[in-house]
């Protein structure tokens, strides 16, 4: 019984077997409250690794076309218009903010694209091509925009401070209910068991002696009997003094059959 | 095109002053195209006829080939097998050059010496006149011909050279055109052919 | 009477830039360059025509940009081939050929100078048929008074900045209306200068010029909707040749949309026929692209097939200097189609691959 399994060094008595119970019990809602957080905490993961696959693909796409949007207006104006566009940029139009979210009690950083209107170079390419301009800076925009989503979750995903954390609670938590689980529970479970067979093993003990104790007794009484009735026949004075010693002859009795049984 | 104005122009500009000067002067009647035509030498007419006649259809020959010469040359930079085919072309100029020379060596086998006091007679007006009309014509013809084959000849080099299958066809347009020195050629022939040589036979004919 | 004379100077660039164009690519060429899948399928294509092995030194990952290069420095060898030959009047009109491109290389320089950057390595940036011999010269100017002072005394562009800017204007004006403000200029004094060509020379520069300038007029009218550019400007910028000019022209300038456009065009049957394909193929295209924007994509194109129509017929017409031209407009024309279908070839969009102007 004691080979069964890693348990809890107590004695076996009642009152562990109740502090034991409730152990297990605590363990038990804080196995489950655990694995609910976890599962949120996993959701969550989940949640954002599909969106940065999702964000990644819709990059490739938004990418291709924006660079085959640059591709048109080298078609259209016929050279390098990257000089001019570069000198006549003159105010940044789209500019990316930091903050926090909160997910979970972890915080992580989030980028978010603005952009402003801006009419800096939209006289480029006047005589020719000036649609496809504006057209691949619309598209060029877009494109900026999904590469800040991305940004903003691979943030979460890679930096150290970030994902990271999310990854690490995740993992922690993890730990936690697999260690209540696999660990804890059983290990109080085998206690429990534990003490509740040394706990059986005792009361059959009892249970045991009580009836040996009864037998000596009704042997005890039995001779008892046949010596009264002996006495009885031979006659009744000595009746109480002799009940006095076969008591005390009893307890003596008692604790030589124990050592005998120990023994045994 | 400014030199041909000018020089126009120009000899417009010294008829006019030599005619007023004529006519000023009182001299008018020294302008007799008669007496002038009486008066020069049908050698001369025969002559100038002949030179006329080389002369332009050389000229003639001349310019086409220069035209389609630097067409060709032009061409056969980037497409070098138009090289030969279009010597044709420059072989068709040259044929009106020949034109010239075959027509002044008719109009020279006319030729004789005649001593100056039998040398006015009519038969030899005739032929100092025919060689020198006929001379005109075959030169101008050949002239004109020569151009418009050298014309030709030179957009022939450069179609050529950007498909092939055109050469034949304008080929053909050439070859009409050449045809035009032809048609000088003979009407020289025909206006010279009732001419005699120079002769002292009639030595008795009046003197004009 | 052209054909008396032409040759005499000009007989053989004639027929050395009538073989160039030979050299230009065919439609069974482009449909071959279209099959490819790599770049490198793309050179060995482009390597049996008449470019040959002009990418055959590059190291072998070959970008669209290298191609783009090395086609245009084809193109200015053979250029300027054609100019060392030329003798008067033609190499006059080879170099009011390159003017346009000076006056993108002057612009080029004057952005440069104006955001004080170092204008050295913007030479190399220059278009290099736009190249003169002193414009080293205008680096050396620092601020926009000598730069304006240099430009009037080293380029050939003096006239054109006389009569249309001051320096003081250099600095206000935003650099796209002095580039066109150049242009215009430009046009006109080519216009002119071919009226004085013999005969079939201007008769057909004319039409290619004019197309060019109702071609600049519809497009700044178009490019300008929606931005700074008030109308009394806009109507400065337009070429006072063209078909368009004069009445089309006064439309344009107080047109608001594309329907002004329209209707100032409405009386030339050519360019009615634009917009209608222009409006007519909207509908079946695909609708990432909104119904205004396409329409001006395939006015773009219907307007590249028109030049490359017009640029064509020249050819038709022998003893004449607008071949030059037209060689130069086709090649510009071809550089652009190989560097598209290059690019499709590179981005993986087969189906925009047939978006070019083939030429023959």
């Amino acid at each position: 019984m004691s080979g069964a399994g890693a348990r809890e060094a107590v004695f076996p008595t009642r009152m562990n077997l109740n502090i034991m119970q409730g152990r297990l019990k605590g363990a038990q809602t804080g196995h489950s409250l655990l694995s609910r957080k976890r599962d949120a905490l996993t959701t969550r993961f989940r949640g954002i690794l599909r969106k940065v696959d999702e964000a990644k693909r819709k990059m490739g796409r938004v990418m291709q076309l924006a660079s085959f949007s640059l591709a048109e207006v080298t078609y259209a104006a016929g050279g390098d218009i990257a000089y001019l566009v570069q000198e006549q940029a003159k105010t940044a139009t789209f500019k990316v903010k930091a903050k926090q979210e909160n997910v979970s009690g972890v915080m992580l950083p989030a980028f978010d694209a603005v952009r402003e209107g801006s009419t800096d170079f939209n006289l480029t390419g006047l005589g020719r091509g000036g649609q496809q301009i504006q057209k691949a800076r619309e598209v060029y925009a877009k494109a900026l925009e999904t590469l800040v989503e991305l940004a903003s979750l691979q943030a979460r995903m890679h930096s150290p401070t970030a994902f990271t954390i999310l990854d690490e609670v995740i993992r922690t938590t993890n730990r936690r209910v697999n260690a209540i689980e696999h660990v804890i529970i059983p290990k109080l479970e085998n206690t429990i068991k534990y003490v509740v067979s040394e706990l059986d093993e005792m009361d059959r003990e009892e249970f045991f002696r009580l009836k040996k104790v009864q037998g000596k007794k009704k042997r005890d009484a039995e001779a008892a009997e046949l010596v009264k009735q002996q006495l009885a026949a031979e006659g009744i004075n000595v009746d109480n003094e002799e009940d006095a010693e076969t008591e005390e002859e009893h307890a003596l009795d008692l604790l030589a059959e124990k050592d005998a049984d120990v023994m045994f | 095109m400014g030199v041909a104005t000018y020089t126009s122009g120009l000899s417009a500009f010294i008829i006019v002053l030599i005619a007023l000067y004529l006519l000023f002067s009182g001299s008018a009647e020294s302008f007799n195209v008669g007496r002038f035509l009486e008066e020069s030498s049908p050698y001369m007419w025969a002559m100038v006829g002949v030179g006329l006649c080389i002369g332009l259809s050389v000229l003639g020959a001349g310019w086409g080939i220069f035209v389609t010469g630097s067409s060709i040359l032009g061409g056969g930079v980037r497409t070098p097998r138009i090289r030969t085919k279009n010597l044709i072309s420059i072989i068709f100029c040259e044929v009106v050059a020949i034109y010239g020379v075959i027509m002044a060596i008719i109009f020279s086998s006319k030729f004789a010496f005649v001593p100056e006091t039998e040398l006015y007679t009519p038969s030899n007006y005739y032929t100092g006149f025919a060689i020198f009309w006929g001379g005109l014509t075959v030169g101008f013809c050949n002239l004109l011909c020569g151009i418009s084959v050298g014309v030709t000849g030179s957009t022939a080099a450069l179609a050529d050279a950007a498909d092939p299958t055109l050469f034949v066809k304008i080929l053909i347009i050439e070859v009409f055109g050449s045809i035009m020195g032809l048609f000088g050629l003979i009407v020289g022939l025909l206006m010279s052919g009732k001419a005699e040589p120079f002769s002292a036979l009639q030595s008795a004919a009046v003197r004009i | 009477m052209e054909a008396l004379f032409f040759n005499v100077d000009s007989g053989f660039l004639e027929g050395i830039v009538r073989g160039y164009r030979a050299g230009l690519l065919t439609t069974s060429q482009y449909h071959n360059l279209t099959q490819c899948d790599t770049l490198e399928d793309f050179r060995m294509q482009l390597s049996q025509t008449d470019y040959g092995n002009f990418l055959a030194n590059e190291p072998s990952p070959i970008s669209t940009s290298t191609i783009h290069a090395k086609a245009t420095q084809l193109l200015v060898d053979q250029f300027n081939y054609l100019r060392s030959n030329a003798v008067e009047p033609l190499s006059t009109f080879l170099e009011y050929m390159t003017y346009a491109y000076m006056i993108d290389n002057v612009i080029l320089l004057i952005t440069g100078t104006l955001h004080e950057r170092d204008t050295h390595e913007l030479l190399e940036r220059c278009h290099p048929l736009g190249v003169f011999d002193t414009m080293p010269a205008l680096c050396v100017a620092t601020n926009v008074e000598e730069l304006y002072h240099s430009v009037l005394v080293e380029t050939p562009l003096a006239p054109y900045f006389r009569d249309a800017l001051s320096a003081s204007d250099l600095d206000d004006l935003n650099i796209e209306l002095i580039r066109n403000t150049l242009y215009k200029a430009y046009l006109e004094d080519f216009h002119k200068f071919c009226s004085t060509l013999p005969y079939p020379t201007g008769e057909v520069m004319h039409q290619i010029l004019a197309f060019e300038a109702d071609r600049r007029t519809l497009n700044i009218t178009i490019n300008s909707f929606h931005s700074s550019l008030s109308k009394d400007q806009r109507a400065r910028l337009f070429p006072s040749i063209g078909r368009l000019f004069p009445e089309g022209n006064n439309a344009l300038a107080r047109s608001d949309d594309l329907e002004g456009v329209k209707n100032a065009c409405e009386y030339i049957a050519q360019y009615r026929a634009f917009f209608d394909t222009a409006a007519g193929q909207t509908n079946g295209s695909g609708p990432g692209l909104d119904d205004t924007d396409a329409a001006l994509t395939r006015l773009e194109n219907a307007f590249f097939a028109h030049e490359v129509h017009l640029n064509k017929l020249s050819f038709l017409q022998q003893f004449q200097y607008g071949v030059f031209y037209s060689f130069v407009k086709l090649k510009e024309q071809e550089i652009r189609s190989l560097t598209w279908i290059a690019e499709c070839i590179a981005q993986e969009a087969k189906d925009r691959v047939g978006d070019f102007v083939p030429i023959w």
